[in-house]
């Protein structure tokens, strides 16, 4: 609240200059009401997730105040709703500027869903003696959604050119509920739990920045500092599975830190000789944190097990430094290019935490600490060609170091070309090629019989990445555009055993507009997108015998044995439009029709003698994040005098959701009391929806 | 390496032999001033007089050096000529070269923070030029031709059809704009984004994500991207795949990790497990960003 204040206060001792309504000016803007009436069928929670549509008015306001020497600009929109947003801007021409706003928007994810849990919303989740009440139409019901709540303002001082400092401070305050689940036993096992985490976040971010812009030379120096609060570190609840002796004793899931951040950044460029220039970036970040250890964990038995810590807190903190030098230069008109070499590296300085549970083999636990470097070298050089052909050429170099037991070094060869014609006036093709040639330094177990001898995770496993591309822009008359892009891209994991071991992707996007004389103005587009991807896995129970993860040599059984899975993905979408001017200037025809349609498939084989009633494709996933969205809107806008207008309209939009991993969902699996069952709350389950709203406002513009 | 570094340091030679060896040319030039621009433009010019740029309190502008002929260049020869697009004077029109347009505006503009690293802008090499998205005469906002995002999908097709899929940011909505993560105008950052890492740029809203956990999540740590796709994605929380396939693709061992999971492990299956059914090893692993939780039940695996 004191940061509303102060950003409050200082705008507004920045804006009452007396001689502001003094000078010629100009005064205008644009008020917009708008009556909306929906019906809603299914989950409304999907149908608004970043949205607050509800039935009744909505409000916009634009006001602008404009002087020779002075301006003040404000906006307003869904006035009173969970979407508001106000703007008020000001300052002097060639002087200041200066803004203040206020946005929030919610993020809902699930209505309606239950828990057996007493307190939510809370951090401490219970549940009356003895057991959770198996009964789930007695459950809580509550909203899983997250509330944004953000304000700041900036102020930027030009009156000193060419030296300039800016300042900005921004708060974001976020609430709500959001679905974590837990196991219940040690190490895991069917009891599971489904909590809401309460969200109580505060975010505030600060930038000051001063320096200086005049050719030949910039720089600049900024300084950011960004603190994160969460009002609770830790959510308690009741384990269903504890022993009677441990039933007081809590369960605690640990939420995020808070942490604080900052960042100092010189930017700096100098204009050469030539048409050239040299710019650097150097900075130096760190982030820490800082949290209170727990002491105990619930074993398989459900008893509290007492933990023993080198220290009670643990204390993050994380150096980040980046150097960027770029020299960039056009020397001759044919010719462009930039050489550039940018090093990233991260230090990670936390605590290193001895956590000793004498009932675990082996009975210390010490965590790791993560860090890496990146060093890139790069040229980039474009060629102006004859006949109107341009050339686009690159190699970058990346090299990565990570502290990694599997994957310590990564090198990359990435390689780019692009050709580009604009020998005609209405039309401009373009063809592109990449390679990425990504090399890895596996520094894991050299026993094959232990299946990390075969694993090469994708992030950083060797592969080859091409990348084709080709587009088109057409505009052959004035008033038709249109557009045709294809891009196909194809990775081999080439030294990957088991893991991911390729991905394949197809996309076309067509774009047009076309304008018929003054009446008709036409648009749309199409999207196509498939992507493949396969990997490969082996399911075993521990050894004996000892080659029991060898995907090769390991033995072949119900319980351990090779799979492999396809995944399928296709989705096309669409859209169609349609402005009709019926009566030029007058009377407006609005028309759109959009639709998204994404099927996707699971394609798993199994490596071994198939179980009774088993087959190769019943075993497929045949919904796998499968949707259809469609909406269609007509509106009619009526300009009734000069300024004001009246608009109305009917939209419909439905969207049908299915995926297996969704389809019958129960909210308990399992039978009560709960110690082996799992009991879920409902997120994300059932998203389909669909709606019908009607729509009238008027605008007035003065 | 040692190879990679002579070839950086010959394209560093050859760079700085062109410059040496080139020289810049200028030509001449015969002003008109703006009210004879006036008589054949009347639409510009009244557009241009209720601009930004005609403010005399602001140095530099236009108004303040010599009106259109600023932008434009030298008139004289154009109204000798009887006028006509493109005779003899700058039209900013199709046909004209992207950075001759663009050298007009940066003649001022290139002095101030947000155009100072412009040479390195992919927009600059993909020859887009000011005028592209930005409309000179006029006093919309910062003289956009249309706003952010409809602007941006005018050429990134690609990314209008992703910001439709089912798990997106709040793009259509406005709240999540293109520019608060790009920078259109050049950045040092890959993509043009305004941070000089990719997680740096998500923890400026998800704050909550940057830790410093005791149990991290390494590829989560180096790369967001890595299980995240920014701009739209089929599957829930924008990743770039589902669980459980998505964890399994790097996590293979005994017991779970390792076992298929198949529709018989799904609500309606024969034997639901919950490794499997809705958000499957989520479920458990609800601290897959970082935990600082205790190290037994299996820190490492952010499970508390």
């Amino acid at each position: 609240m004191k940061l509303k204040i102060t950003i409050f206060s200082v705008i507004l001792s920045l804006l009452p200059f007396p001689d502001i309504f003094a000078e010629e000016s100009e005064f205008k803007g644009e008020i917009t009401l708008t009556g909306v009436f929906r019906d809603i069928n299914g989950n409304e929670a999907k149908f608004n997730e970043y949205n607050d549509s509800r039935n009744g008015a909505y409000g916009r306001l634009r006001l602008n105040y404009d002087t020779e020497k002075y301006f003040v600009d404000f906006k307003a929109d869904d006035i009173a709703y969970d979407t508001q947003y106000y703007r008020l801007g000001g300052g002097m021409w060639g002087k200041f500027r200066a803004d203040i706003y206020y946005n929030e928007f919610p993020h809902n994810f699930t209505f309606g869903a239950r828990s057996f849990y007493q307190g939510i919303g809370g951090n401490y989740l219970t549940f009356p003696d003895p057991a959770p009440n198996p009964n789930i139409f007695s459950w809580n019901e509550f909203d899983y959604s997250i509330q944004r709540r953000n304000y700041g303002g900036r102020l930027g001082l030009e009156m000193l050119k060419p030296f300039y400092f800016d300042v900005s401070a921004t708060r974001e305050k976020r609430d709500g509920l959001y679905p974590i689940g837990v196991s219940l036993r040690n190490p895991g096992g069917p009891a599971l739990e489904q909590l809401p985490m309460p969200i109580d976040y505060a975010t505030t971010n600060i930038k000051v920045e001063g320096g200086y812009a005049k050719k030949p030379f910039f720089f600049s120096l900024s300084y950011f500092y960004s603190q994160f609060e969460n009002d609770n570190n830790k959510l308690y609840f009741r384990n269903p599975a504890a022993l009677p002796a441990f039933a007081t004793t809590p369960d605690i899931f640990t939420l995020p830190p808070d942490n604080h951040y900052f960042k100092l950044a010189f930017k700096g460029a100098v204009k050469l000789p030539m048409n050239s220039k040299f710019s650097t970036n150097l900075a130096f970040s760190r982030a820490k944190s800082e949290a209170d250890l727990i002491s105990y964990y619930f074993n398989d038995a459900g008893a509290a097990t007492p933990l023993t810590l080198s220290d009670p807190k643990f204390h993050g903190k994380i150096d980040t430094q980046n150097y960027d030098f770029v020299l960039s230069s056009n020397p001759i008109s044919f010719l462009e290019g930039k050489i550039f070499y940018k090093h990233y590296k991260t230090s990670n300085k936390s605590d290193e935490i001895v956590t000793t549970d004498i009932t675990s083999t082996p009975p210390a636990e010490v965590n790791d600490l993560f860090d890496y470097k990146k060093d890139t070298v790069g040229v980039e050089l474009g060629f102006k060609l004859p006949a109107k052909f341009y050339l686009n050429t690159f190699y970058h170099y990346i090299r990565t170091k990570r502290e990694r037991e599997d994957i310590s070094e990564n090198k990359d060869d990435l390689y780019s070309v692009e050709l580009r014609w604009n020998g005609l006036d209405f039309m401009v093709p373009k063809v592109g090629y990449e390679r990425l040639h990504r090399r890895a330094k596996f520094e894991g177990p050299t026993d094959p019989d232990d299946i990390e001898f075969w694993v090469r995770r994708f992030d950083a496993a060797a592969k080859i990445r091409d990348t084709y591309k080709a587009s088109i822009d057409i505009s052959p008359i004035e008033n038709l555009n249109f557009s045709v892009s294809y891009k196909h891209k194809k990775t081999d994991y080439e030294n990957t055993i088991m893991g991911l071991t390729g991905e394949k992707s197809d996309l076309i996007n067509i774009d047009g507009d076309f304008t018929v004389g003054k009446f008709v103005k036409l648009f749309g587009y199409f999207g196509y997108e498939r992507i493949d991807s396969n990997q490969f896995q082996r399911q075993f129970t521990p050894p004996p015998p000892t080659n029991a993860g060898n995907p090769i040599t390991g033995p072949t059984s119900s319980a351990r044995f090779n799979w492999d899975a396809k995944q399928k993905e296709k989705e096309y979408d669409y859209g169609i439009g349609a402005e009709i001017y019926v009566i030029p200037k007058k009377l407006t025809f609005v028309l759109q029709h959009d639709y998204v349609r994404s099927n996707g498939f699971v394609d798993y084989t199994v490596f071994r003698a198939l179980a009774p009633g088993e087959t190769q494709d019943n075993i497929d996933l045949p919904q796998y994040d499968d949707y259809r969205q469609e909406s269609y809107m007509i509106k009619a806008v009526y300009n009734v005098v000069k300024g004001l207008s009246l608009t109305v309209g009917y939209a419909y939009e439905r969207f049908k959701y299915k995926d297996a991993q969704y389809e019958g969902f129960r909210y308990a699996v399992g039978a009560f009391p709960a110690n082996n069952t799992a009991a879920l709350t409902g997120a994300y389950a059932k998203p389909s929806y669909s709606t019908n709203i009607v729509f009238l406002g008027a605008t007035y513009k003065f | 390496m040692g190879k990679r570094i002579s070839l950086f340091i010959s394209v560093l030679f050859v760079f700085l032999l062109v410059l040496i060896t080139q020289s810049s040319v200028k030509g001449d030039s015969e002003y008109i001033g703006s009210e004879a621009c006036k008589d054949c433009h009347g639409d510009y010019y009244k557009s241009f007089i209720k601009s930004i740029h005609n403010k005399k309190v602001i140095p530099g502008t236009p108004v303040n050096r010599d009106g259109c002929e600023s932008c434009h260049g030298p008139g004289a020869q154009h109204a000798e000529k009887g006028g006509g697009r493109g005779v003899a004077i700058l039209a900013f029109g199709k046909k004209v070269d992207a950075k001759a347009k663009s050298s007009k505006c940066l003649n001022c503009h290139e002095d101030s923070k947000q155009m100072a690293f412009w040479d390195m802008s992919k927009h600059r090499s993909a020859s887009i030029s000011c005028d592209n998205c930005h409309t000179v005469h006029s006093m919309k906002e910062k003289n956009l031709r249309a706003m952010d995002p409809e602007l941006c999908f005018g050429c990134h097709t690609a990314i209008k059809i992703r910001a439709n899929k089912q798990s997106r940011h709040p793009i259509k909505e406005g709240k999540t704009r293109c520019h608060d993560c790009h920078n259109p105008h050049g950045s040092f950052g890959t993509k043009m984004i305004k941070a000089d890492g990719i997680n740096e740029l998500c923890y400026k809203c998800h704050a909550e994500k940057r830790g410093p956990f005791m149990w991290q999540h390494a590829p989560v740590e180096e790369n967001c991207l890595n299980c995240h796709t920014p701009h739209g994605s089929n599957h829930l929380k924008l990743l770039t795949s589902k669980p459980p396939l998505l964890c399994q693709s790097c996590h293979d061992a005994s017991r779970h990790p390792g076992t298929i999971y198949t529709r018989n492990q799904t609500f309606q299956g024969g034997a639901p497990s919950n490794r499997m059914y809705a958000r499957a090893c989520l479920n458990c692993h609800s601290n897959i960003h970082g935990s600082v939780g205790p190290a037994f039940p299996r820190g490492k695996a952010q499970v508390r």
